[in-house]
């Protein structure tokens, strides 16, 4: 059990502004999601905003469509609460144990060897993931997020910086860290059955177990069991990915770690394995980082959003999505998420354009 | 499927009539030109006395073994020149070099090396299909799509695994079709070293119809050989390569 305990803070007037001196630590609430600290709320806003404001964002933020902050607030169980007495501001901030990231990126950096130089892909990216958090990894096509999902699979390795797994150094694969592709990684020459199997006969788990566990899992994505002996070109694309879903859920992983799995499908079928994910997730407690390049299925499926930027590829802004679970399609919130998070990229996307428009010019 | 059997056994039929009406007609002597009959009797007493069965046999137990000996060290230099740059960089040239070579072309050398002898049967045999074997298993884990070793490794697959988990599996459609060229490269450069060899397989049969002039025995000696290239090549390795690319979804 997790035992709660506060930090307090006090502040008084102006002193308020000491908040920002707060060391930056995330948040986990009981879920095990992580939670906005009140220093994201006010990091934006404690310039421009006065004491009472700034507190008034902190326990029921209604955001303006500049700050692009998802609404939240102190009554939704975050673990942190603001009381106000005489003038005297008091913050306690919920300290809670065994706060041990389950992935940290650190300073990492990525070059790729091209036939003109070197090509940096990733550039000093920053990133802590904790047990149980649905992080979506958002950004235009060759941003590196393959990349850095590979690097965080233990697949490659970084050019510069380090990659912890819950507290030990990535320096290749490992089974506790599972990839789902984007399409094609389904071994043809075996059966559904067999695919999903694949990996417990690596782990060498006992015949009948396995068999066990690869029905669970092949249920539990929703293939039906006439497929269960089709070899995997008879398969629909929905159904492949279903397979793989089931194929890495079976190892059993802590995190799973996901390419763009969804973007090859049709609209109803994505609808359908968003939906499922959506329940997977919260039934199996897992730590997912999931990326994609459609904002919608980012503001659907992530707790957090990391929006990539392009030239060098590098964390552009983080989106908190706190929206409840589980979250449909058509939830205006999600709606809003999108939106904000859609303005942001297509500045970036304009602004590389920009850039691209004035390097031009200065070449003629 | 019906139509089409009928079409090919009224072209043999035609075909047959036409040589029996030549043969008939005697517009060429006998020695030059054998008929359908003679040939067809000459078939019936080489299965009789056995000596046709003892040449295939023979022939048989030629290739089978230096095939064998081929289909081992192929694989494994394949399998390393597709992984390994360095070996793909050097070795790799090599073989590529060889395989531009016609595989009747070792027989000379054969010669040279063991003699006219069983062995120089067997290098033939071995230098014939070695090559084509070697670059089938190269291509095929050259063309293993670098997403399956990615998946496996995700999974826990390392090092030998990785071998005979993925990339043996899904560069089979390659190897299996090296294995059918290296067998046909095979037959044919066996059964040329015999027509040197008196050892008394389907090839020595073949020039021992030439030294009696029994053309009979010529022809038929050659339908044996056509036949059991034909039911390897197209009863035993279609088969199984049809199967493996319909099950590997590349059909
Ligand atoms: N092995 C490699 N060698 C050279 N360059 C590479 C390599 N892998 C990736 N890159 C480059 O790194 C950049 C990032 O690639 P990455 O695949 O991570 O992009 P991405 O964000 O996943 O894009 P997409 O949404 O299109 O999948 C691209 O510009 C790509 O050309
Ligand atoms: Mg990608």
């Amino acid at each position: 059990m997790i035992k709660r305990e506060y930090e307090q803070f006090q502040f008084q007037g102006e002193e308020l502004k000491k908040l920002a001196e707060i060391k930056p630590h995330k948040l986990i609430d009981l879920r095990g999601a992580v939670c906005p600290h009140p220093l994201n709320v006010i990091r934006d806003t404690i310039s421009s905003l006065n004491d009472k404001e700034i507190l008034q964002a902190i326990c029921d933020h209604e955001p303006t469509a500049k700050e692009n902050v998802p609404r939240f607030s102190a009554r939704r169980g975050y673990p942190f609460g603001i009381i106000e007495q005489n003038g005297l501001w008091q913050i306690f901030i919920q300290k809670i144990e065994k706060a041990q990231p389950r992935l940290q990126v650190v300073n990492v950096s990525k070059a790729f060897k091209t036939s003109d130089g070197n090509f940096t892909a990733l550039n000093e990216v920053n990133l802590t993931i904790h047990q149980g958090e649905f992080v979506c990894l958002l950004g235009p096509s060759g941003c590196g997020k393959t990349t850095l999902l590979n690097l965080i699979a233990g697949l490659d390795k970084p050019t510069k910086g380090e990659i912890w797994s819950n507290g030990n150094r990535v320096t290749g694969p490992g089974s506790d860290r599972v990839v789902v592709f984007q399409e094609g990684a389904l071994f043809p020459w075996l059966t559904v059955m067999q695919n999903v199997e694949f990996g417990l006969k690596i782990l060498k788990v006992d015949g009948k177990i396995r068999k066990a566990l690869a029905l669970d899992y092949l249920k539990l994505v929703g293939l039906d069991e006439k497929f269960h002996n089709s070899f995997i070109h008879q398969l629909s694309g929905g159904m492949k990915q279903r397979v793989a879903i089931a194929r890495a859920l079976a190892m059993e992983p802590s995190v799973l770690l996901m390419d763009e799995p969804f973007a090859a499908l049709d609209v109803y079928t994505r609808e359908t394995l968003q939906e499922e994910l959506q329940n997977i997730w919260s039934e199996s407690h897992k730590t997912i980082v999931f990326v994609t390049h459609n904002v919608q299925e980012a503001a659907l499926l992530g707790d957090r959003v990391i929006v990539f930027g392009k030239n060098p590829g590098r964390i552009k802004s983080e989106y908190e999505i706190d929206i409840e679970r589980p979250r449909k399609i058509d939830n205006p919130e999600v709606f809003l998420n999108t939106k904000w998070i859609t303005n942001d990229l297509r500045e970036e996307i304009e602004g590389s354009e920009y850039e691209d428009e004035v390097r031009g010019v200065a070449q003629r | 499927m019906s139509k089409r059997l009928i079409k090919l056994v009224l072209f043999y039929i035609i075909l047959i009539g036409v040589w029996q009406c030549l043969a008939f007609l005697k517009v060429w002597p006998e020695y030059i030109f054998p008929s359908p009959l003679g040939v067809l009797k000459t078939l019936v007493t080489g299965f009789e006395d056995k000596t046709f069965i003892i040449g295939i046999l023979i022939s048989m137990k030629r290739i089978l073994i230096g095939y064998g000996i081929s289909i081992v060290l192929g694989l494994l230099i394949g399998l390393l020149i597709g992984r390994i740059k360095t070996l793909n960089e050097t070795l790799g040239t090599l073989v590529l070099g060889f395989q531009a070579l016609p595989s009747i072309c070792w027989l000379p050398l054969a010669l040279l090396w063991f003699g006219l002898s069983e062995t120089a049967m067997q290098a033939i045999v071995i230098l014939g299909s070695l090559f084509s074997i070697i670059i089938g298993a190269d291509t095929g884990v050259k063309n293993v799509p670098p997403i399956y070793i990615r998946a496996a490794r995700t999974m826990g697959a390392r090092g030998l695994q990785l071998y005979t988990k993925v990339i043996i599996p899904a560069a089979l459609p390659s190897i299996i079709s090296g294995f059918k060229q290296g067998w046909s490269f095979a037959w044919r450069s066996l059964m040329a070293a015999e027509l040197l060899y008196v050892g008394l397989g389907l090839g020595h049969l073949l020039m021992m119809g030439r030294e009696l002039n029994d053309m009979n025995q010529v022809i038929a000696v050659m339908i044996v050989i056509i036949v059991i290239g034909v039911v390897v090549d197209r009863l035993i390795f279609a088969k199984i390569e049809n199967k493996v690319r319909e099950r590997w979804g590349l059909a």
